[in-house]
């Protein structure tokens, strides 16, 4: 017997009954064995899911590279929402969006700890002149908030000693003093003396800085959803394209979400036509065809991709000309004309059609129907599985694509594709280690799909037992 | 007058295949012949072509750049392939139960797979950041280790003490005995917990770990290993395939009959011995596909080079796949597309000898 068995649960045996009798004795061994498979599988799970689910926990957090990583960000506390919520009101805004109209009043209150001995000293408020963090988002200009506020004198409102020192409550209003002018962030700067510590606030600082002289806030009158969806915010409200002025991160949404239903409809139509001409119809030359589909599955992308981006960039032998149209470079077009039909989906819905059975077609054809009669009336509404199947696969395929549309569409950024845009924002933000909105882009992204496989799963598991098959 | 009926059949096929076969004939077949073509070319994508035989050929093998991407892209296939194969076929036979819940379990570990390979590689760059989670992880088993092997240790022994005092009673225990073993695990637990708490170091006297992982040129082991980068790809990339090839393992699974394994349960075979003898021979097949598979998909890496950029250094993370485009697109040079050419097609015919390589074994079989 070997000493390093690796999959304790692996095989089971029945027969473990037949060395022992004793029911007691089994049955404590059966509970453990279950104890031990379950115990297992929860251990994988936190292996292939806990990355994602980190990742999506820290993409609500002010700094996700914090050390060492902490799993309790302040935006999960609900006072806090009410805080957000409430200061959100007062600004003139919904509560869920904010703002900071003219006339409007923000109450803020702050709850120090003076440590014992230390003489009470107030606190400074200020309300910077501040761009919101690098990228798109830092190129913007006024109004500001700093333009527009008043600070109220600080007052304290409450004094409570406490065995550690003193408990000191400062509240102080911020005002729009202008007679027009709405701003849609207000940052904050409170200035304490060395060795307060915060204990309470209406709502929590987003950083220190200066060694923890400075508690700073991205936007006190933000309302509930910018705070709690910060960086998601950011991804939305910062990114808007340069030649147009639409929202870049809304477009490339858009632009997925077309360019992934063309492929589908293309895909569905032509895919099936072919896969069922293989698997059904005699043609000379078919032999070939099959094998050579089966070696243009095989090869990277980046193989055959200068020709393509070249076919491209002369619009497809000067055809595109015909119409009016120059290079197909930057068009969607040329992305959707490009990958038409994939070899793949035509392999799968040909080993699909391969296991019908073949009388139905031939009493059709006995019919005098012809064969396109045949496909479109007998085949296609047998192949509603196989057909859903498809539509699935092709649009995760086509939703996750990165390295065709990375070359053919680069300018400008309105063009791009989420994927493409991603590695913008990695570029942009990327090199201020700003990591929240990548983050944030990234947990939208993925979104999508994560839906479809929670609907769909059976399509997903059932496409890769068909294309494994390939090769 | 009416065609044969053969004649009009592929008449019929040929009109169904007709936007397969433009797709097919331009984007495909056009687009190999013509990178054969280029590879024989100084193109450069705005002058004319001029044939230059077989130079481009010669000079990859001196250009460090090329000999870098093809020294990464054959040590990153070798070890992702075996990596996600043999967790593969653990995960498979951990998972290949009739118990209640396994389908949900078995989504969950699909999760990697069906997300982009963009999102996939954000979020691990940031997990490999030098204060990201990875880091953290490594600090933690090195304040933690000495208590995890003292763990270990102590449980292996209460296992051992166990096992003889059933076995001295008559009773067949295996060696991990699940009952048993979950006894030793707790009972292990606490006598390190309170080793821990009496006798050895505090955990906070070790340093923390903050390894540069993405922007160095470090390799590691130091000196002959694969670049740091690379290895973060690795595990990257073994995560993400292994759940893909899980499905395939269990799907190879079922299809091993019952018998196989009640006849060896009478025979007294166990754990191991039934997994060498029965399972896996049954699985060969499915095995190879998976490594061919494996490797052909390995030997495609592009997207995590291209979406770690300049976080890390291109002789670090630079692959076959990348070096071509990197050949064609380089930043602020002059395209070289016919060296770019020449190593596509390099790559076109490694891929090429590791299918034919499959088939003759399985022909052989």
């Amino acid at each position: 017997m070997a000493h390093t068995t690796p999959h304790p649960v692996a095989v089971p045996t029945p027969a473990e009954g037949l060395a022992h009798p004793d029911p007691a004795w089994l049955a404590r061994r059966r509970w453990a064995r279950a104890g031990l498979v379950y115990t297992t599988l929860l251990v994988l799970s936190i292996l292939f899911m806990g990355p994602l689910l980190f990742a999506t926990l820290s993409s609500l957090k002010d700094q996700p590279t914090e050390w060492p990583p902490r799993l309790d960000p302040p935006q999960l506390s609900p006072r806090y929402w009410v805080g957000a919520y409430r200061l959100g009101k007062e600004g003139g805004g919904s509560g869920w969006f904010g703002s900071f109209e003219p006339g409007s009043t923000l109450r803020m209150e702050l709850t120090y700890r003076v440590p014992p001995g230390q003489a009470e000293a107030p606190i400074g408020v200020q309300v910077p002149r501040r761009v919101p963090g690098a990228g798109a988002g830092a190129v913007r200009t006024g109004p500001f908030a700093s333009e527009v506020a008043a600070v109220s004198p600080v007052e304290v409102v409450r004094r409570v000693e406490q065995e550690d020192g003193v408990a000191l409550t400062f509240r102080f209003t911020v005002h729009n003093a202008s007679a027009d002018v709405a701003v849609d962030r207000v940052p904050l700067d409170v200035t304490i003396p060395r060795g307060y510590r915060l204990l309470e606030a209406t709502l929590p600082p987003n950083r220190e800085e200066r060694r923890g002289q400075v508690h700073s806030w991205n936007n006190i009158a933000g309302g509930l959803i910018p705070y709690v969806f910060y960086n998601y915010h950011r991804v939305f409200s910062e990114n808007y394209s340069r030649s147009t002025g639409r929202n870049l991160f809304l477009t490339w949404i858009g632009n997925s979400f077309l360019l992934a239903a063309l492929k589908v409809l293309a895909t569905l139509a032509f895919a099936s036509l072919a896969g069922y001409t293989l698997a059904r119809m005699d043609f000379p030359g078919k032999q070939a065809l099959f094998v050579f589909m089966l070696f243009s599955m095989m090869l990277p992308p980046q193989v055959i991709f200068i020709s393509n981006y070249l076919v491209l960039r002369d619009g497809i032998f000067g055809l595109s000309r015909l119409w009016g149209g120059g290079s197909l470079l930057n068009t969607f077009t040329g992305l959707v004309v490009s990958g038409l039909v994939g070899a793949s989906a035509v392999f799968i819905m040909r080993q699909f059609f391969l296991s019908l059975p073949r009388e139905l077609e031939e009493s059709a054809r006995i019919d005098g129907a012809t064969p396109w009669q045949t496909f479109s009336r007998v085949i296609l509404p047998l192949a509603r599985p196989a057909l859903g199947a498809l539509t699935i696969m092709t649009f995760q395929g086509a939703w996750n694509d990165f390295f065709w549309p990375m070359v053919v569409l680069t300018a400008p950024q309105d063009k791009y594709t989420l994927t493409v845009g991603l590695l913008s924002f990695r570029r942009t933000y990327g090199v201020a280690f700003d990591w929240g909105p990548i983050l944030a882009g990234a947990v939208v992204s993925a979104l999508p799909i994560v839906i479809l496989f929670v609907i769909f799963q059976r399509y997903f598991i059932e496409g890769i037992s068909f294309s494994g098959l390939k090769g | 007058m009416r065609l044969p009926r053969l004649a009009q059949e592929a008449a019929w096929s040929y009109l169904f295949l007709l936007p397969f076969l433009v797709t097919l004939g331009v984007f495909f077949a056009y687009a190999f012949v013509r990178t054969v073509y280029f590879s024989f070319t100084d193109y450069n994508l705005f002058a004319a072509p001029n044939w230059v035989g077989l130079k481009n050929y010669l000079d990859l093998f001196r250009e460090r750049l090329f000999l870098t991407a093809l020294r990464n892209s054959v040590i990153f296939a070798a070890v992702v392939t075996v990596g996600q194969t043999l967790l593969a076929l653990a995960l498979a036979v951990a998972l290949n139960q009739k118990i209640r819940g396994i389908t949900a379990f078995r989504s969950l570990y699909y999760m990697p797979s069906i997300t982009s390979s963009v999102v996939i590689t954000l979020i691990f760059m940031w997990l490999f950041q030098r204060t990201g989670a990875i880091n953290y992880l490594v600090t933690l088993a090195s304040r933690y280790g000495p208590a995890v092997l003292t763990f270990a240790g102590l449980a292996a022994l209460l296992q051992g003490l166990q096992v003889s005092w059933e076995r001295w009673r008559g009773l067949p225990a295996r060696p991990l005995d699940p009952a048993l073993l979950v006894v030793s695990l707790l009972v292990g637990g606490a006598l390190t917990w309170a080793l821990w708490a009496t006798y050895l170091p505090a955990p906070a006297a070790v340093a923390e770990r903050q390894i540069n992982w993405l922007n160095t040129r470090g390799r590691w082991p130091a000196g002959w290993g694969a670049p740091v980068p690379l290895e973060a790809i690795m595990i990257l990339n073994t995560w993400t395939t292994a759940p893909t090839f899980m499905l395939l393992f269990l799907a190879g699974l079922q299809d091993v009959p019952r018998e196989f394994y009640e006849a060896a349960a009478v025979d007294g075979a166990t754990g191991w011995t039934v997994f060498r003898r029965i399972t896996l021979p049954h699985l060969q097949p499915v095995v190879f596909l998976v490594l061919t598979l494996g490797l052909i998909g390995t030997l495609q890496m592009f997207d995590q080079v291209a979406i770690l950029g300049d976080q890390a250094p291109l002789e670090a993370t630079v692959t076959l796949a990348y070096y071509v485009y990197h050949g064609v697109f380089p930043p602020g040079a002059l395209p070289q597309v016919g060296l770019a050419a020449a190593a596509a097609v390099f790559l076109a015919v490694l891929t090429l000898v590791v299918v034919l390589v499959q088939r003759l074994v399985l022909r052989a079989e």
